[in-house]
């Protein structure tokens, strides 16, 4: 099979987010490196771990290399590169969703019912030297565990003693590692990981004839569940958003050490938003994510996706579901046949940065399979004449909603909605003078600052203040008991 | 009941039972669970829980002739499950409630019952439907946590005199965290700090391990079992990766309080202050 010929002609337009994931790059040269973002689809069955990495690397690919610490050595058949366009597709079926409902004309009593739906853009070694690298690495107390090439990728296993060693060794072949990562090796080593290095194999890189550099996929046994999120940071003190799409038997997948929580959903819009959605849904997570105390993980999507299984995926869906073979090329080796076993998909979104995220990742499989997802309502108007009383009455009630949406978009984002005052007065011209007279717009809720943290704040703060003057009030109880006794 | 009229003897009545504080400080962290940390689309969940707790006692107490002020422990049961327990059915939930307290009655050793009731209500249902689950990171950590549900704890460990029990289990766990976690890998404090700051980690040592009917009465082996717990559920988390280690810790140690109890006599727990009161309810309750 020619995948060339498959690779969609968007696929270059992905580039344009950095990956970041797990490991760190390491440049050869002062290339610009970005940590943005970055997309993981994980695997989980049992003690069985496939993670694929995407790979939107922007730059010289000569400069490329990651980091990734690993529990095991990885046998040559548990590394695969893997098509790109599985991350376009789990990415364009469970984004955040807008759906449009249509009212029907009071004044026209004929059913009319439709449904769209629209897509939230997504934002988003050679074998001769071999024994003698061997040695030297020997000498760093770096072990070459494996060596392998796959694909366009020259793959190293090491292990190591000491983080020195492990550092030293990497700068002496050339790998650039921030001056932070050193004290983030040391605690992987004691750990008893491995660290799986890649960089590219140029001249595989051009035979393959991909201009991009494709996923790499690794799949492993072991009870640890978790992404090393840290060495990550090792680089950059920002925050760094990543997507995670996991798959398992049983239900959703959720974060253990850190809260995992639904993203806000089945919120009535303005219907100008949906000319804006993608920066709406950016505002909407910022916020949102701030509110949760920046160290939250987001519940996007949750669903039991099974191929064989009959009943609806999604609503609406915003791409067409997963095909059998895109499960099969993440890693799921379940859920063929009717008797395959189920597979539920779960959406991840972290935004994580050092100070709010101190740990790794660790995640665990739960028998949820309660359905989710980040889904956005518009309700256009009626059509035709009005002028009939129900059509009216509609009308006051379609004034009172739309108060309510501007009301909600601003709740969601932030936004200064008093701009967009035309959406409700647009609807209150259309009623006659003396019923507007008696109408009022309520008046909106718009929320200054960036977050309602500080309503959390001044909840546990009371709480803590009374709980302290209760117990001030029982040790006072108790003395004045003594005394008198 | 409030025995007297006055707003001194409601406040008496209320201090005088060391469930009391325990009912209000759990009702509390529940409300900041559902009206702060977005919890309210488990309103159903709960309901059913307290249903199912609620009548299994109700049903024990009219079996045994027991007082119904003993529906107090049902209500704290319901509380400790609402705050940990999570399936997927219905059904699920009210085995889990059911065993929770029917084990208070059926599990007994020399009048005391063996197993913190939600502790094995929510265990046996994860061994025995596959179909329930803790969420260990739905509290989040902070500081601001560390004070909330350390002030609450503190009023009512101090008040059921089961200090001890909590910072011996605590103390032994961050000590064996930070042996490990700082000292041995080599991590910032900030890592070790995040797991000892986690909401489930705080509650279970001040709400759950202290439970009084369930642990050793002697003081000092009290202490000495309390370490046990700690030790073995750092060895579940680190070398298992089991993720609400602490609660199967209790459950594994759980059965060695006879043991224990028969070796170190120690004065059996009361939940009703011992001074006069004037209300009839001065007599220790049979079972709790």
């Amino acid at each position: 099979m020619n995948i060339r010929i498959l690779l969609p002609a968007t696929a270059l337009l992905l580039t344009q987010h950095a990956f970041a994931f797990c490991g760190f790059y390491v440049a050869k040269a002062d290339a610009t490196l970005f940590n943005d973002r970055s997309e993981v689809i994980l695997v989980r069955d049992g003690d069985r771990t496939v993670i694929t990495m995407s790979n939107d690397f922007k730059g010289d690919v000569r400069d490329f290399a990651i980091v990734i610490p690993v529990p095991v050595v990885l046998e040559r058949d548990d590394i695969k590169v893997v098509d790109r366009r599985i991350f376009s597709a789990l990415d364009s079926y469970s984004a955040p969703r807008l759906v449009e409902y249509f009212d029907a004309n009071p004044c026209q009593p004929v059913v009319m019912y439709d449904l769209q739906s629209v897509q939230e853009s997504s934002a988003e070694m050679e074998d001769a030297p071999r024994k003698k690298s061997e040695e030297k690495a020997k000498a760093y107390g770096v072990t070459i565990e494996a060596q392998y090439t796959v694909g366009e990728y020259d793959i190293l296993l090491l292990s190591a003693t000491q983080s020195t060693g492990l550092k030293d060794w990497l700068i002496d072949n050339g790998y650039k590692i921030p001056a932070t990562a050193h004290d983030v090796l040391d605690p992987y080593i004691k750990s008893n990981l491995k660290f799986f290095v890649v960089k590219v194999n140029l001249q595989e890189q051009q035979a393959s004839g991909f201009d991009h550099l494709r996923p790499i996929q690794i799949r492993f046994e072991s009870p640890k569940f978790m992404l090393p999120i840290r060495l990550g940071m090792a680089n950059s003190n920002g925050e760094q958003d990543m997507i995670v799409y996991a798959f398992t038997r049983t239900g959703r997948v959720e974060c253990v050490n850190y809260r995992t929580v639904k993203a806000p959903t089945g919120r009535n819009l303005p219907l100008f938003v949906k000319e804006k959605f993608g920066l709406f849904y950016k505002h909407t997570f910022k916020r949102a994510w701030r509110r949760e105390g920046r160290n939250a993980v987001m519940l996007e999507y949750a669903w039991n996706v099974t191929p064989s299984w009959g009943g609806m995926k999604c609503d609406p869906c915003v791409g067409p579901p997963p095909m059998q073979q895109e499960f099969v090329d993440a890693g799921v080796n379940w859920g063929q046949g009717p008797n395959g076993g189920q597979v539920f998909f779960t959406r991840l979104h972290v935004r994580y940065s050092r100070d709010k995220f101190p740990a790794d990742l660790v995640f665990q499989v739960t028998p949820d399979q309660e359905q989710f997802q980040a889904r956005y309502v518009l309700t256009h108007p009626a059509q035709g004449d009005l002028s009939c009383e129900e059509g009216q009455t509609y009308l006051e009630d379609l004034y009172y909603r739309r108060v309510r949406e501007l009301d909600e978009l601003a709740m969601l984002t932030g936004w200064d909605v008093a701009k967009y005052d035309n959406y409700t007065n647009e609807i209150l011209r259309r009623l006659p003078p003396e019923k507007r007279k008696g109408m009022f717009a309520p008046p909106l809720s718009i929320p200054h600052g960036p977050s309602g943290g500080s309503g959390r704040k001044n909840l546990m703060v009371a709480a803590a203040a009374s709980l302290l003057l209760l117990m001030l009030a029982v040790v006072q109880r108790r003395r004045s008991a003594q005394l008198s006794a | 009941m409030p025995p007297g009229h006055s707003a001194t003897e409601a406040f008496r009545w209320f201090t005088s039972d060391g469930r009391h504080y325990q009912i209000v400080f759990l009702a509390g962290f529940l409300g900041y669970g559902i009206f702060d940390l977005g919890w309210d689309a488990e309103v159903r969940r709960h309901l059913t829980i307290a249903a199912t707790c609620l009548i299994t006692q109700a049903f024990f107490i009219r079996m045994q002739g027991l007082k119904w002020s003993t529906l107090k422990s049902a209500a704290i049961s319901t509380l400790g499950l609402c705050l940990l327990f999570k399936a997927g059915s219905m059904w699920t939930l009210v085995v889990g409630a059911f065993i929770a307290i029917a084990s208070k009655f059926l599990i007994r050793v020399k009048g005391k019952h063996i197993f913190n009731p939600a502790n094995i209500g929510l265990l046996a249902a994860i061994l025995l439907t596959g179909d329930a689950w803790v969420s260990p990171g739905q509290w989040g950590s902070g500081p601001a946590l560390v004070f909330l549900v350390g002030a609450a704890g503190m009023m009512v460990v101090l008040r059921v005199g089961r200090i001890d029990t909590s910072a011996a289990f605590l103390l032994a766990f961050a000590g064996l965290d930070f042996c490990r976690t700082v000292l041995y890998l080599g991590w910032e404090p900030e890592v070790w700090l995040h797991k000892l700051t986690s909401g489930s980690l705080l509650l279970f040592t001040f709400f759950m391990i202290t439970d009084p009917m369930s642990t050793p009465s002697a003081p000092r082996a009290r202490i000495g079992w309390s370490i046990l717990v700690a030790a073995l559920a750092f060895t579940l988390s680190w070398k298992f990766y089991i993720h609400a280690a602490p609660v199967w810790a209790l459950f594994f140690l759980s059965p060695l309080t006879p043991v224990i109890d028969r070796i170190w006599k120690g004065e059996r727990f009361s939940w009703i202050t011992q001074r006069p009161l004037p209300t009839t309810i001065t007599t220790n309750p049979q079972h709790a």
